[in-house]
């Protein structure tokens, strides 16, 4: 009965399938994020109040928080498809795995910036060695691994597999960093920071920030879709189906 | 235009919010940016060899092409 | 395959690679003329106060030891490259893995051995006080094996580009973290009077684990990377 499901995935998984299924959705996922998007940033920055501890200096929430989910789960989803290219080598995993990988460093790096951004005003400083900040910080540094080395390789698919092996390593090591950090903190009796306080916010302050983390969803998918759809174009580069569509994006 | 200029005073923390934001549309509209490009560059590139391919043999091209022929690896 | 079989596959590869080394064993001297070099570089840098130098001398020769590993890293399976020997051991009947293994003992012997040989040299540069030092030695003993199983994953994972010594910086920095955590904390915990069984406990158990792991990541890992 559910054999279609099988069925629709492995057609889907046909590059020009995926081109077109990609292409067809894009446009709605990028027009959903900027719209949900700029919903969010108005409740956020100018319907939800000030906090009454951190004043206007929490807002920053509105675009941390969403980014540092995003950077958490891109590296889930990097780590899914990493897993499926090296297990049954199909070619539209290895993409998606290796073209979420600088989209998951963007979120990343945002993160960071944003939070030390947050942290000077409330903590007084750039940055501490709390134990989701190092965390973060390694996670930067496993999504940079993963692009320099499928960027060191000269055979795309074969650097593709061998960064999906890295990404899976890295998925074994985030956990052991945070539980080290953690360690370490009670160790040198760092300074403890609670980032979100005991974490009862208003509802004038959360449905921003739950609308801005699907609106980084959204982004997500349409940048994944524009990405995979530029590399498949690549990595098919003598098939009819690119000939094809390079001579109809010519005659446009 | 007061109320405008509260609203970019953030109470005082024009100086960190602001700039938070703008890195987040700066860093996200790059990444958007950048594959397009990518794509443009490797269409022209394509075209150009399908241009080259063709101009040197009616159907698809062998020996000194740079990739295999279309129609052997499926798909 | 019989077990003695495999003992004697074992025994020679080690043997071969040990040989190997010895008869360069000017570059063996290599890493350990780094580490002393960097040591001493502290001093100068941060003025010869005892007080301050007694404080960091743990966590410097750990991170010493650690680049000096890192330096020597990129080298482990090259020769084998080179020659051709490492597409030989993967076709090879005898289990990867095993292999694998014996060759990453084997380069730990010849790099990380000497280090920790001179690290008590070191730590006395620094006004380590001489009741730590063993600690520092069983971390050692116990933290470096585990950056040799996981460099050697990563090493393996790069056979197939072009010279990248970076970029093996880039992909280990982030998984030795915990590595350096507890091996420093064991020594700090030491200096200051605290039990330090527990880091110590934690890096045994990491690397039990990577002893029995990394051969077999190795091994998949070169599979990925000589496939073509």
């Amino acid at each position: 009965m559910a054999n279609w499901v099988p069925l629709w995935l492995h057609r889907l998984s046909s590059p020009p399938t995926f081109y077109r299924f990609a292409g067809m959705l894009q446009p709605w996922a990028m027009t959903l994020a900027l719209l949900l998007g700029a919903i969010a940033l108005y409740g956020g920055l100018v319907l939800a109040p000030a906090d009454y501890q951190q004043g206007d200096a929490y807002r920053i929430i509105f675009i941390h928080v969403p980014s540092a989910w995003m950077s958490m789960f891109i590296y889930a989803v990097m780590g899914v498809a990493s897993f499926i290219a090296l297990v049954w080598r199909i070619k539209l995993a290895e993409v998606v795995a290796m073209e979420s990988a600088p989209i998951g460093a963007a979120f990343t790096f945002i993160t960071l910036v944003t939070g030390s951004l947050w942290g000077k005003p409330m903590w007084g400083t750039w940055w501490t060695w709390d134990a989701r900040l190092t965390s973060e910080l390694v996670l930067l540094f496993l999504f940079l691994g993963v692009i320099g080395l499928y960027r060191a390789f000269e055979d795309r698919r074969q650097g593709a597999r061998a960064a999906a092996f890295l990404a899976i390593i890295g998925i074994i090591n985030v956990p052991i960093v945070h539980f080290s950090v953690n360690w370490w903190n009670t160790l040198h009796q760092g300074s403890t920071v609670n980032v979100f306080g005991k974490s009862t916010m208003s509802w004038d302050m959360l449905w921003p920030l739950l609308t801005m983390t699907l609106a980084t969803k959204f982004y997500y998918a349409a940048s994944l879709f524009r990405r995979a759809r530029t590399d498949l174009l690549s990595l098919e580069g003598g098939k009819d189906w690119v000939r094809q569509i390079a001579q109809d994006e010519d005659a446009r | 235009m007061n109320a405008v200029q509260s609203f970019l005073a953030m109470g005082g923390y024009a100086a960190y919010v602001w700039p938070a934001y703008a890195v987040f549309f700066i860093v996200l509209i790059a990444d958007t940016i950048a594959p397009r490009l990518r794509r443009q560059r490797l269409l022209r590139e394509l075209r150009a060899r399908f241009a080259r391919q063709s101009a040197r043999q009616p159907h698809v091209g062998n020996g000194s092409s740079p990739t295999p022929p279309a129609a052997i690896d499926g798909q | 395959m019989s077990r003695a079989t495999l003992t004697t596959a074992c025994a020679a590869m080690l043997r071969r690679d040990l040989t190997l080394a010895w008869r360069r064993r000017g570059d063996i001297a290599m890493p350990v003329l780094y580490a002393l070099i960097v040591t001493m570089l502290f001093p100068f840098a941060l003025g010869p106060e005892d007080t301050l130098l007694q404080r960091i001398a743990g966590g410097v020769v750990l991170v010493t030891v650690l680049l000096a590993m890192l330096l020597a890293l990129d080298a482990m399976f090259a020769s084998d490259i080179e020659d051709g020997s490492l597409e030989q051991l993967v076709l090879a009947p005898q289990p990867l893995a095993l292999m694998l293994g014996m060759k990453i003992l084997a380069h730990w012997v010849t790099i990380a051995l000497p280090l920790i040989v001179i690290s008590p040299l070191m730590a006395a540069l620094l006004h380590l006080p001489a009741s730590v030092i063993p600690v520092l030695l069983l971390a050692l003993l116990l933290a470096t094996p585990l950056l040799s199983l996981l460099g050697a994953v990563l090493v393996a994972l790069t056979v197939g580009t072009r010279r990248s010594g970076m970029l093996l910086a880039l992909m280990l920095l982030p998984l030795c973290v915990p590595a350096v955590i507890f091996a420093a904390g064991a020594v700090a915990a030491a200096q200051q009077g605290l039990p330090w069984l527990a880091p110590i406990s934690w890096l045994a158990a990491a690397l039990v684990l990577a002893v029995v792991l990394a051969p077999l990541a190795c091994a998949a890992a070169l599979r990925i990377a000589l496939d073509s």
